[in-house]
């Protein structure tokens, strides 16, 4: 079976429409960032999270003005999967000596007197530890991208490691702003940055590398075989040879995360989510971001290069 | 065939090793699944009929995270600040102010306290000496001491930790040292949140217990034993048998393993020491069986009054690679408590070479030793630590002044740990919780059926996605996969890798992930055989001109695997260890594995391999 055969797709005379889609893509989300803004998990926040089944289902406005009257006014109060699995996040650990955990576990049993509650999971985490999460992620972020801008510097050529890791800001930059867009869209759908989140992001940069050298590899080998050809020729033709391979390999993984995403439980959602849309944008920036930036700066380049000698 | 001879092997050898580290899993959910089936007394007996394989099953088997089968992770902070606090002299709000503004530095980072500390006294232009040591010592010798102490209070931390878990009964409990001031604490399948807060807060308990005379201890030994075994034979009467006139069989050295479990069940765990010392041992394994015998009602009334069975805290020997315990039996009344204690120094005796640990105590405390290690010369004295025997000394003499030394310590480490004890009593380590995370054991079931129907559901599409887009390709590629996750469940039974349920989701997207390059290989063999090539020669230089690209791209994956396991935690790195291990393994069948099958699939001439 084939779903394509040889192609002959233009792709590169596209580069600018796309970089425009990109663009706008990313300042939606810049601008949802900014105005809505993005929730952070207790990971990276500090303090009590618990998640707790209640016997019976219970409205979640209830619990709400429950923890309000306690004096938690801050608390995210959601359903974790299932109507009667309700989640509680404040952001104090302890208070005046107290565990929150303790208060908010009698309250629900004081308010809720004839509905037994059993404790489905609980974290909670001192601000020191969320301070350093935070920093760990970010430099686990940073040091990937100066990682893969050094390999593939060192296997093709400094242009390609910089198309790739434009392609991986590009993907993370979209993937961030695409999560503060979505969130709270769904109940059943979590996007609060976690520390699973991070795990995705990395992931993503992963898959999108990946994707990014198969491509740079055919271009690299194409170069050799047709050297009257020009770069533009060239890659656009390197994509083509590589497009069947790329949409079956991301197929097969998009499966595989959409049954993780649908079956997986409510743990790892979010994770799901996230890489589904990773993958996506990872393929499409592969094509429209790394190779056809390596164009742009060649051409410029060239361009220089050439005003240097005629001047 | 002959020149794939050495991958064959190597191949076979991946397989055979994969299912050799997995088989004593398999065996522990077949023991499992047993034991749920089976109730009260049944379910005990094969238990007991079965115990030591299905102990090394355990040992040996995957283990899970605490996400997959519940427990508790509780990371402690020692307030390193807080005992600098307690061991300055002559503190005044200057001080005070310093060390205000060290923790609030200190807040945030994974910096050692003490250094935090003496930059602000450094900067500040004040001299350590005003609060610490004597005056006329220099910066860097007060702070060498000092950083003696905080090291030992990490230290001591640690032992008081790992000694109350080691107390409490939690099954492979994982205690670990995590950057300059912070202790791991995992407890599966723990979930008592208050009870953990206490057993990891609770102050530390020293005291020294003077061990019971042999003769008595042997007596209990042997009463408890023949009630025990009374109670087997005949379980109906056991109430009414009076603990006075229970007779003692003989115990016969030459009994076999079962019969000794059947007639002295429990000389059949505590083996009591030949040379008439009073002292038993207990191999590792047991040591709960005899904590919850000895902690019966019915049993404690077989004892004297004040009469308490022990453990030491660490194993005493080592015999066909079993562990063994030392029970002790004490005064339950101790005689002294480690309050009085000022100081403990390991050192080794110029005198004869051997690792002592000297100890000096307050007045008061000096008092009551002179007159206890006087009363009891010749005895031993047990040094315990919330309830578990870290020494048992022998008094040669009475002790006055205070200065104790204790010898008869194996090498220089047995002595430091001595010295970490004797100091519980007189320096806390004041511990915090600053991470706790709990999963509830009905979470973790539900997070294990999902991961696993998840996994099986996406193995089962991508396989039939194979086969169907590259027919016969498409069905060793799916070979290769099956292999792959043999692979990679083997490498992390084999290394005792934890599986989580990120690390699950990494298995999952390593499925996805792994048919990649075969993927690229058989596009690229349809490339070759449009321009006309036989069908080896389109093999060969798809694999060939296939390699570059999937070696490049599967290194930049793993980068970013061990990236993400150097800074993740927990949960974390069991996902970035799958996606490791996962395009290691993947590379391996996706390349290697393929290609001896079309080898030998294309051996004979004419031979026919559809790629779809």
């Amino acid at each position: 079976m084939r779903i394509l055969g040889q192609t002959k797709i233009d792709f590169m005379g596209l580069r600018r429409t796309f970089f425009v889609v990109s663009l706008i893509i990313i300042m939606v989300g810049m601008g949802s960032i900014v105005l809505k803004g993005l929730e952070f998990g207790i990971d990276f926040v500090g303090g009590t999270e618990l998640v707790v089944e209640f016997e019976e289902a219970v409205p979640v406005g209830d619990i709400r003005s429950a923890m309000t009257d306690a004096g938690f006014d801050q608390a995210v109060i959601r359903t974790f999967g299932a109507p009667q699995d309700i989640l509680i996040r404040t952001i104090e650990m302890d208070r005046e000596d107290e565990r929150v955990r303790d208060i908010i576990l009698s309250v629900l049993a004081e308010r809720f007197p004839d509905n037994e509650t059993i404790v489905l999971r609980e974290d909670s985490i001192g601000p020191t530890i969320g301070a350093e999460l935070r920093r760990d992620a970010t430099t686990a972020i940073i040091v990937a991208l100066l990682a893969i801008l050094g390999y593939i510097a060192m296997r093709f050529k400094f242009v390609y490691g910089m198309g790739a890791v434009a392609a991986i800001f590009h993907d993370v930059l979209v993937a961030v702003g695409l999560l503060s867009l979505l969130h709270g869209a769904s109940p059943y759908l979590n996007l609060e940055i976690s520390q699973h989140i991070i795990a995705a992001f990395l992931t993503i940069i992963g898959l999108s590398v990946n994707d990014t050298v198969v491509v740079f590899d055919r271009i690299r080998e194409n170069l050799k075989l047709y050297r009257s050809w020009s770069l533009y020729d060239v890659i656009n033709k390197s994509i083509n040879d590589t497009l069947s391979r790329t949409i079956i390999t991301s197929g097969t993984v998009l499966i595989v995360l959409i049954i993780l995403f649908v079956f997986g439980g409510e743990v790892t959602r979010g994770f799901a989510f996230t890489l589904i849309i990773g993958v996506m944008i990872g393929t499409y920036s592969s094509i429209y971001i790394a190779s056809a930036l390596v164009i742009e700066w060649v051409n410029r380049a060239q361009a220089k290069a050439k005003a240097a000698k005629v001047s | 065939m002959k020149k794939n001879r050495t991958k064959i092997i190597i191949i076979l050898a991946a397989i055979g090793l994969s299912l050799y580290f997995l088989y004593p899993t398999y065996q522990d959910y077949q023991y499992t699944t047993t034991l749920n089936e089976l109730t009260g007394a049944d379910s005990v007996a094969f238990f007991e009929e079965h115990e030591d394989k299905i102990r090394s099953a355990r040992l040996q088997r995957m283990k899970l995270g605490l996400d997959l089968q519940g427990g508790m992770r509780v990371v402690l902070e020692v307030d390193i600040l807080r005992l600098l606090e307690e061991l300055a002299e002559n503190k005044d709000d200057q001080f005070e102010q310093l060390l205000a503004a060290a923790r609030t530095e200190v807040a945030g980072t994974d910096e050692a306290a003490l250094d935090v500390f003496a930059r602000r006294f450094q900067d500040a232009g004040i001299r350590l000496s005003r609060y610490y040591g004597s005056i006329r010592d220099t910066d860097e010798q007060i702070l060498r001491n000092l950083r003696r102490d905080a090291d030992g209070a990490i230290d001591r931390a640690i032992q008081i930790v790992r000694n109350r878990v080691d107390q409490y009964g939690v099954a492979e409990p994982g205690i670990q040292r995590m950057g300059a001031r912070r202790i791991i604490v995992e407890l599966p399948g723990v979930t008592n949140e208050e009870e953990v807060r206490q057993l990891l807060q609770g102050t530390a308990m020293l005291e020294f217990k003077l061990l019971r005379e042999p003769d008595i201890v042997l007596n209990v030994i042997e009463r408890i034993d023949s009630y025990l075994a009374q109670e087997r034979q005949d379980p109906e009467t056991v109430d009414d048998i009076d603990p006075d006139t229970l007779d003692t069989p003989e115990f016969d050295p030459e009994l076999t393993e079962e019969d000794l479990r059947q007639q002295h069940p429990f000389l059949y765990y505590v083996r009591p020491d030949q040379e008439g010392s009073g002292m038993s041992y207990v191999a590792e394994h047991h040591r709960e069986r005899v904590r919850e015998i000895v902690n019966r009602p019915e049993v404690r009334e077989l004892m004297p009054s004040n009469f308490q069975f022990v453990f030491s805290a660490n194993h005493h020997f080592i015999s066909e690679g079993t562990e063994y315990y030392v029970l002790y039996s004490v005064y339950e009344t101790p005689e002294l408590t480690g309050g009085v204690i000022t100081d403990a120094q390991a050192t080794i005796d110029p005198q004869y070479n051997q690792p002592i640990v000297t100890m000096s105590m307050n007045s008061e405390g000096s008092r009551e030793w002179a007159r206890i290690t006087g009363a009891n010369i010749g005895r031993q004295i047990a040094i315990v630590l919330d309830e578990a025997v870290f020494s048992a000394p022998v008094v040669r003499s009475r002790i006055t002044g205070g200065r104790s030394q204790i010898e008869g310590m194996a090498n220089i480490e047995e002595a430091r740990l001595l010295e970490i004890i004797l100091k519980a009593g007189a320096l806390p380590a004041p511990v915090a919780i600053v991470e706790q995370r709990t999963v509830g054991p009905s979470l973790g079931e539900d997070s294990v059926r999902r991961g696993l129907y998840s996994m099986i559901l996406a193995l089962g599409l991508t396989i039939m996605f194979m086969i169907v887009y590259y027919s016969t390709a498409g069905s060793i590629a799916d070979l290769a996969l099956l292999f792959n996750i043999l692979f990679i469940l083997g490498v992390l039974a084999g290394f005792q890798a934890t599986l989580t349920l990120p690390g699950i989701a990494g298995i999952i997207l390593t499925i996805g992930m792994a048919v990649d390059a075969n993927v690229l290989i058989f596009e690229r063999i349809r490339e070759e055989q449009v321009t006309g090539k036989t069908l080896r020669a389109a093999i060969d230089s798809g694999y060939s001109k296939a390699f570059s690209a999937i070696f490049d791209a599967n290194i930049t994956t793993f980068m970013v695997g061990v990236i993400l396991y150097n800074f993740g935690t927990g949960p974390i790195q069991g996902f970035a260890l799958t996606l490791m291990i996962g395009i290691v393994a993947s590379l391996f069948s996706a390349i290697v594995i393929t290609r001896v099958v079309f080898d030998s699939l294309t051996e004979r001439k004419g031979a026919k391999v559809s790629f779809g």
